[in-house]
Order: C-alpha cells, then structure tokens, then sequence
C-alpha cells in the first residue's frame, strides 16, 4: 500500500512520525529526568540531571539497603519491656523485615494477577457474548445489547457503597480469596459491556460466508468460533484485553476500600499513592515509582504487539 | 428443521450472552435501585433516612454552579472527544504504513494510556510547573514568547484547555488501536481497484477508508462521550479546580461528610442529561 | 464455563465458613501511611501483643490515606464494618462525632483513666463535646504551623523576622523578584486544606472568628475582611497560580524567602543536611552555579505565632478515636490497647517516628530527656527552649471551632466542606471580588446549617 513518494514526503512522513512519538513520550522523559535528579536539583529545568542519582531506584527495588539500624527509642522500648529474648529477637526480626519503603514487587505481583485474570475473564466473556449478539438471533437480543453500555453512566462512587454492602453481606470480604474474588467481579462489570460492545462491533465486520461454508460442512457453533472468528479477529480481540487490563491495572478506588484489610494483596496504584502522601520530599522517588510502574506493562504489550503485527502484515486478514 | 435450527440459535444465542448478563445484572441492578432509592432521601448513617421527596433534586438545580458545571462538561466532552478520534485515527493511518522500527513505534505510543493515570499526571504537573518547569523556562527564558511566567494548569482560564491536551494525550491510543484493527481489515483489492480507477489519495480515503471506518468511528465517539462524561480522577487530579460536573458532585455531596441523597440526585441528573444526548446520537448518528 | 461459576461459588461458601471459627481481630486505622511508620506501629503492636499475654484479640494495623477516610469510613459505616480504633486530625474526628458516628463515653473514660491534667488543657478543648466534661476523642499527638524563613536573607536586608503583618508584608514584597524566578512568600492559595490552615492564623491574629461564641455566623465581620484583604495581597507575592504545601520545594531550591508550614519540615530540612553533608567538596565545585546551597538548612528561622491586633499560633492535633461498633467487649479492647500506647516508652517510639512532626499532647513528655534525643538531633539543632515554645504552642491552637472555649460544631462542618479555602480561591485566583466572594459564602454556610 505504501508506495515511493518523493524524498520530501519521505522526510514529512518521518517527521510526522517523530511528532507522535515525541508527544506521546515527553511526560515519561520528564519522569524519567526526575526521577534521576538529586532533591537540589529538581529546580532545574534542563531534562538532564546535573548529577545521576540512582537512590530512588535503589530504595523502591530494596537494593543496597543496608540493614536498617534500630532506632535508640525502639531499642529503649524492647528493653524496658518484659520480654523474654526469644520475644524481643523475633519482633525486631519482623521489624527489620517489614520497612521496605516501596515493596514493589508484591504490588507487581497482585497487580498483574487481578488485571491479567480480570482480563482474560472478560475477554473470554465477550467473545462468547459478542458471538450471541451478531451472529445469533433470539428475542430479547437488542434489548441486552443495547442495555449494557448503560452501565457506565453511573459513576465509581455511588456504586462503591452499595457493592460494599453487598460484598460484606456476603461474608465475601472475610477472606483475602473472597475479597480478590469480589474486586475481580467488579472490574469484570466494568469491563465487559465494552468489551461485548467491541467485540459485537468487530464480529459483525467479518463476512458472514466464511462461517456459512463452515456450518453447512457441519462445524459446530464453538468450533467454528475457536477456529475462525477468533482468529479473524485477533487484533480486536488483543485491543478488548488491553483495555480490560489497563482499566483493573489502574483502578484505585475500589481497590483501596475493599483490600483495605489485607495489605498482602495491595495493588501497585495503592502503593503509588501511599508513597505520594508521605510527606518527605519524594518526587525523586514518585516518578521513579512512576516509571517502575509503567515500564514492566510497556514490556508486556510490546510482546503482545509483535505477534499481533506479524500475524496481520502476513495478510491473515483479508475479507 | 428449520424451526428446530431456529431454537437451538436462540438457547444457544442465550447461553453465550447469560454469564455476562447474569453478572452486569447482579452488580447493577441493586447499586441503581438503591441510588434511585436514596435520592428520595436524606440518608444518615445513625438514625432512620428521612423522606424530603424532590428536594434533593431541587437544590441541584436550583444551583447556578450546576449549570456552569454542566457547562464545562459540555465543553470538555466535546473537545475530548473530537480530539482523540482525529488524533487517534490520524495516527492510526500513519502506523498503518510500512515505515522502519514500526513495531517498536507502535508500542511506544501506547505509554499514555498504559501508565497509571496517578504516575503521569505529576509528570505533567512538573513540566508547566510555573517555576522549576520546562514549558516556562523554554517559552519565558529561551524564547521570550511569554513576558513572565504563569501557571497554565493553576490558572482557571486555561486549565481547561490543559485537561482537554491531557485527555487526548492520554486515549488518543486507545481510539487508535482501535481504528488499526479495523484499517488492517480492510480489503487491500479496494485500493488496487480504485488505483486502476486512478482515484487519488484523498478520493481513496474519503470513499474506502472512511466507510469501512464509519461504525468503529461512531462507537469510539459514543464510548469516550460516556466515559469523558463521568471523568473524575484525571481532572481531579491535574488541575486544581476545574469544576466539571463529576467534581462539582464530588464536592457537593462527598467532600468531608458524605451525603448521599445529595449524592444521587446529582448521579441521577447527570444521568438524565447524558441519556439525552445518547439517544440522540444513537438514532442520528449510528442508526440502531 | 458452568464447572467454573460452580468452583467459583464453592470456594465463596467453604471461605464463608472458614471465617466464622476465624480469630478475633481488632482494626486499627491510620493515617500513617509511609511503611516504615506502619513498621513502627505494628512493632508496639507485637510489644504490646507479647507484653499482655492475656489480651485475646489480634490486631489489623491498616493505613488509610487522610483523604480517603471520609469514604472509606462511610462504607464501614453503611456495611457494620466499622474499625474499633481509628488515628485522624481532630476535626475529621468532630465531624465523625456530631453524626452521631463515636463511642464518645470510651474516649471521655480513657482521657480520665491517663488523667486529664496531664494533658495540655488547649488541647483536650479541641476535643472538646458542646456537653462539659464529655470528649470526641482523645488527643494523641500534633503539630504547629509557623513561618519557616531565610534568616540570613533577613540579616543581609536589615529586615526583621516575620512576627507582624507588617514585617511578614515588607519582606514579602522585598524578596518577591519573580522576573528573577524568586518569590516572597508561600501561603496556600488554592482551593483546599492548606490554604485554611494558614488563613486561620491570620484570621485569629487580627481576632477575627467565623462564628460568635453564640453560634451566629460573623463571617462578615471588619476583622475577617481585613483579614481577607491582607491574605490576598500577600497572594501577590506567592508563586504563580493555584499553591499548596508542595511548593516548599521552591525553598529548597533558593527561589522562595518565607513559607508556612508544619514542623514535619524539621525533618525534611535534617534529612536535607544529611544529603548535602554526603556530597564531597569535589563535587560543590561542579554545582557551582546551580541552585544547591549547603548552608541552607543552618539558616532557616523560624516563628510559630504571627501577630496583628493579638498572637495567634496554628496546628492540628491528632486523636484516638473509637467508633461506635456498639461491641463493649471490642471497644474495650481498644481502649487497652490504646493506653498502652500512651505508656512512656511506647509513645516516645511513636513520636520518633517523626521529630518535630510528632509532639506530645502529655505535658511530662515534652521534658522527657529520652523524648528530647531524638534520632534527627532536632533538640540539639534547635536547642529545648525552642523546641519547648514550639510544642508549648499545641496548647494555645487556636480554630474556629472553638470560642471562648464553647464548641461550634458548624464550624467543623463548614472546615470539612472547604468552604473557606474556595471562598479564597475565588478572590485570588478568579478575581472575584471580596464582598460576592463573602456574600456566596455565607449562603453556602446558612444552607449547611
């Protein structure tokens, strides 16, 4: 499709592409320039550092800490107290372990199981449902069709307490299992009417012939779903999934009033936010949180979208 | 046979669709109910909720305040909106050409919408920060193009302006993922035909593309009006009082002592107002 | 699909069940969301556990952001989930308590158990119920607001240190050069808690109240429009646009003479040295010319009370409270819990937490010489006559919920629906003008009310 313009359209084209890139990366450079500056120097506008200072990262990812020393008045307090000394060694044994400043990891870690499961639920969901909805004809189709998108037009807060209520009736929140469970579910609800949207939008676009041929060979209804719709669709299929995993990925405010209790299934948003109200200087430390943050899903989808390409540019998808 | 085929259609159409549904359902249903419930309301948390009929809804809008909010609103949907599905599908039409590092470029600028909203909007903050800020220092100091520095984010003239840029920086990829997806469907043998046909560039885009693009265009105009609608964290965020409607609500009815007939009232009118419009476009634009 | 909704109900029920032979467990919220502060915590929390063999619950410290808690505890509230300790800035704690929310006989009982005198009696009035004698919560800890400045910029220009309008104007307006980047003065001008915390001391300075001891609305007052009138002309010569706290950091960098703020800053200005001592005189010559300045911490002064008709200093204390689980056997356990914590050695662990940020609302603590050595050498830097008239300025905080020392519950209202700071933001950064600003106001407040 691209043909041999003239060299100066070639250089328009690579500039418009530069463009692009540049504004949608600069915030992340002035992050990343941030993050990588000394407290006297965040004055400075220049995006270099005047001196590279790696403590924030070093301090988020727990790196060269050194054990951290007791402080006098703790000490004070162990020793006043009647303790015997197996007591007093293992709660200062707890203590030194528990004062990471950013325990980056375990946030990753619940993070990306509630948005990678929450994603796959959804998108799995939405296929079957999106299916329904284009191909299949019933009564009462347009009526679920149209009716799910109204769901987002009653916003965070106001669903937040009812849910609660709900979730607490239910002796969900009990357990860190049943609370992950319940945050799961809400993210699928705010996820799959768009996803069914889409996806209901996507199958439509594919002519229905090559299914036809299928079904009078007699394939049945999920395999022809497993083996043609699903692949025809892939590139909307990984957009849906993206989607519901950006949107459990950065969800704060659920996330903070139901795992409030379990705080080994705190997701990274919370983490984030904990460190930003902690009233040190910290911006040093906020936007390397930022980019610590940012880069792992960068990753991710980079890999995601090297199959998606490959598999579209070798002409998969032709109508 | 034929009727018989007709009803597996129809269970099976059933059974595909019944987990969403019996989900959305269970979650939405009682959390509406309830709201509607509430806005009838003055809720207390200790004693009996006492009935006052219409009267929270009254005081919304009887609230000039309201209406300047719903106001902004309007403003702020409609330039988001248009924004990100220009910027969106003029990108999309540039990743859509065979061009070095394409795949590494195609990730990249999927950063805005990736990164936590928390995470970027401080980044914003520090580049029009008024004294240590980049934007300041290039355009006051270096190029002299503003007579002294200012706050374009604080300031409440232009903050407006700065959350709009932020929205369409923000989900511009979004809507452009979306668009590619639907561009690498289209069939290449319209292009060679309409080539032969010695269609130029433009009539080749304004008479294929845009078609084939017609629906997927609608859709991301009708999603981003509803979420734009109800945005709160980005504008809350960034700017320092931009009274949109969400804020307006958050600061009437949840600031401090939450008061949540207020609360729903103000949910529920804003609801109204937006199924107007939805309505509307649903029958003008995409025809269902 | 079907297998799996079942495997997902099955697990709901066993985890249901699994709950009900489940530990007892108190919850503990916190504002104290760093992770090393919750280290601490959870530290006295094991002392304390090991200490009391006979205690039968275990305890669930959880932090919570101070923004969040209005929410957070609205969904406790609504879902009889609510916390049995919970550690908030007083007036978050009044606002709690005049819906009706606190077991305030536990917090009275507990106050009278550690001994009202040994409390500094401004600061138990802050927690002060309308009935006498009966408290919203118990004071636990809490900060002063002063002036931070640049004394030796003040030396150099033969300026007086900001105790007077007309010395803190003067400055202000002397070192306000904003084409060269530097600015007078920080105060907060944008539409949130910050800019009341400081409006209120200068409101109290020239004796102006929001409300008369009788509970009439005197926002329209000569004094508070003065008050009004000062503010805004000293927003002139604060950074550009909308401020808060945050902007501190312009002082840091050398562009900004005079800012309020809490003493949490003696930390940050002790951790400041510690960096700046870290970096070699090497490397000084290479930041010659940029915005580093080594003696920056050795100059700062500072003044806790600002002056106009009457002294008038500002801070913010910190309770205890226990909300109404109506669960004796809980709130019992609580209270227990929380005594402890006002135990000597414990307490002094947790104000360290924070030196200077964290002061003792027990008058005996303030000289206790294990309190004095603290781990940021904050006595020693600032010498414990200092230190003692700035934690002697707990005692004469003054807000506007308290008159003539009558509590004004509209008061804690209006402070938690930011009434005044967008009041503010309206006259500084929308130019309207004082008397509509006033007047939209006061219609807001009566509508509350």
């Amino acid at each position: 499709m691209v043909k041999s313009g003239g060299v100066s359209r070639k250089i328009g084209f690579a500039f418009l592409i530069l463009l692009i890139v540049l504004f949608s990366v600069f915030p992340f450079i002035q992050a990343l320039s941030t993050s990588l500056k000394y407290q006297w120097d965040w004055g400075n506008p220049s995006l270099i550092p005047t001196q590279i200072n790696l403590e924030a990262y070093k301090e988020l990812l727990n790196i060269g800490q050194e054990e951290k020393s007791v402080p006098e008045s703790v000490k004070n307090l162990l020793d006043e107290s009647d303790l015997t000394k197996a007591q007093r060694d293992e709660i200062l044994a707890k203590y030194k372990e528990t004062g990471d400043v950013f325990p980056f990891l375990k946030y990753f870690r619940n993070s990306l199981a509630l948005s990678t499961t929450g994603a796959l639920l959804s998108v799995v969901l939405a296929i079957m449902g999106a299916y329904s909805f284009s191909r299949l004809r019933y009564r009462g189709r347009g009526l679920i069709q149209r009716g799910v998108l109204f769901v987002y037009m009653i916003g965070g807060i106001l669903l937040l307490i009812p849910l609660y209520r709900i979730a607490v009736a239910m002796g969900l929140l009990a357990t860190p299992v049943g609370t992950f469970l319940a945050l799961l579910i809400i993210y699928l609800v705010q996820t799959l009417p768009v996803s069914l949207y889409l996806l209901g939008n996507f199958f439509r676009s594919i002519p229905y012939s090559i299914e036809e041929a299928a079904l009078i060979d007699g394939l049945a209804r999920h395999k022809i779903i497993w083996r043609i719709v699903i692949p025809l669709s892939w590139s909307a299929i990984v957009t849906v999934f993206i989607y519901a995993f950006m949107i459990a990925w950065n969800e704060y405010l659920f996330a903070s009033v139901f795992l409030k209790s379990y705080d080994q299934l705190y997701t990274l948003p919370m983490g984030l936010r904990a460190l930003f109200y902690s009233k040190n200087a910290i911006w040093d430390r906020i936007m390397a949180g930022s980019m610590l943050t940012a880069t792992p899903v960068i990753i991710l989808f980079m890999a995601i979208q090297k199959n998606l390409t490959g598999g579209l540019s070798e002409g998969g998808v032709k109508g | 046979m034929g009727k018989s085929l007709k009803q597996r259609e129809s269970t099976l159409g059933w059974m595909l669709i019944l987990p969403s549904t019996v989900i959305i359902l269970s979650l939405i249903l009682y959390p509406i109910v309830s709201n509607v419930i509430s806005s009838l309301f003055k809720v207390s948390l200790v004693e009996k909720d006492t009935f006052i009929g219409l009267e929270n809804y009254r005081n919304v809008v009887s609230d000039i305040n309201f209406w300047k909010a719903a106001l902004i609103t309007f403003v702020y949907v409609v330039a988001t909106t248009l924004g990100t599905a220009l910027v969106g599908l003029g990108v999309a039409l540039a990743m859509n050409r065979q061009f070095p590092l394409r795949g590494f470029i195609r990730s990249l600028i999927l950063l805005p919408y990736v990164a936590p909203v928390f995470s970027v909007v401080y980044a914003w903050k520090f580049i029009f920060d008024p004294v240590n800020g980049i934007f300041m220092d290039l355009t006051v100091e270096k190029l002299g193009i503003f007579s002294q520095r200012f706050n374009l984010i604080g300031n409440p003239d232009t903050a407006l302006w700065i959350a709009i840029v932020f929205s369409i920086w923000k989900y511009f990829p979004f809507t452009y993922l979306m668009i590619l997806s639907r561009l690498q469907a289209i069939d290449n043998n319209l292009y060679e035909a309409a080539e032969v046909d010695g269609a130029s560039r433009w009539q080749q885009f304004r008479y294929i593309t845009l078609p084939e693009l017609y629906f997927i265009l609608g859709s991301i105009v009708l999603l981003r009006v509803i979420w734009n609608f109800n945005k709160f964290e980005d504008i809350y965020l960034l700017t320092d009082n931009l009274k949109v409607l969400s804020i307006y609500t958050y600061f009437k009815a949840f600031v401090g002592i939450i008061d949540l007939g207020q609360g729903s009232a103000l949910v529920i009118i804003q609801f109204a107002l937006l199924l107007v419009f939805i309505l509307i476009y649903l029958k003008k634009v995409l025809k269902w | 699909m079907k297998q799996f909704l079942i495997g997902v109900f099955m697990t709901m029920a066993i985890m249901g069940v699994a709950f009900a032979n489940g530990e007892k467990e108190l919850e503990f919220w916190t504002t104290e969301t760093q992770s090393d502060r919750l280290a601490r915590i959870n530290l006295l929390v094991d002392t304390f556990k090991a200490t009391n063999p006979d205690f039968k619950f275990e305890i669930n410290v959880i932090a919570i952001e101070e923004n969040d808690l209005a929410t957070q505890f609205n969904a406790a509230a609504a879902s009889d989930t609510l916390p049995d300790l919970v550690q908030v800035a007083t007036e978050n704690a009044v606002a709690f308590g005049t819906q009706g929310l606190l077991n305030t006989e536990a917090a009275t009982s507990m106050i009278s158990n550690i001994g009202k005198d040994r409390f500094y009696s401004g600061v138990l009035r802050l927690n002060q119920m309308p009935s006498d004698d009966a408290y919203y919560a118990v004071p636990f800890h809490g900060w002063v607001q002063g002036i931070w400045y640049r004394a030796d910029w003040f030396e150099e220009a033969g300026l007086n240190p900001p105790k007077t309008w007309d010395d803190i104007l003067k400055a202000a307006k002397y070192f306000n050069k904003p084409e060269e980047n530097q600015y007078g003065i920080l105060i907060g001008t944008s539409a949130e808690a910050f800019t009341e915390q400081v409006f209120t001391q200068f409101a109290r300075s020239n004796d102006a109240w929001l409300f008369d001891g009788d509970g009439n609305l005197t926002l329209n007052s000569p004094e508070m429009r003065e008050a009004i009138e000062f503010y805004a002309e000293l927003a002139k010569y604060t950074p550009p646009g909308p401020q808060n706290w945050r902007a501190r950091d312009y002082y840091f960098q050398n562009k900004l003479a005079m800012f309020f703020y809490s003493t949490y800053i003696m930390d940050d200005l002790a951790l400041a040295e510690v960096a700046a001592a870290s970096l070699t005189s090497e490397n000084f010559e290479e930041l010659a010319g940029s915005s580093f300045d080594p003696n920056l911490v050795s100059n700062t002064g500072m003044v806790p009370a600002i002056t106009k008709t009457r002294d008038a200093g500002y801070g913010t204390i910190v309770s205890l409270l226990f909300p109404n689980t109506e669960d004796d056997e809980r709130t019992a356990a609580a209270m227990r819990f929380a005594e402890y914590l006002f135990t000597p050695d414990a307490y002094i662990s947790f104000l360290h937490m924070a030196p200077g940020g964290k002061n003792p609302v027990l008058r005996e603590i303030s000289t206790n010489p294990n309190f004095q050595q603290d781990p940021s050498n904050i006595f020693e830097r600032y010498g414990p006559d200092k230190m003692a008239e700035i934690i002697e300025g707990l005692d004469s905080i003054e807000t506007f919920s308290i008159v003539d020392g009558k509590r004004i519950e509209a008061a804690s209202t209006v402070f938690s629906k930011q009434i005044i700071p967008q009041m503010m933001y309206r006259i500084i950064q929308e130019g309207e003008s004082i008397d509509s600003a006033l007047e939209r106001a006061e219609a807001e407040i009566r509508k509350l009310m």
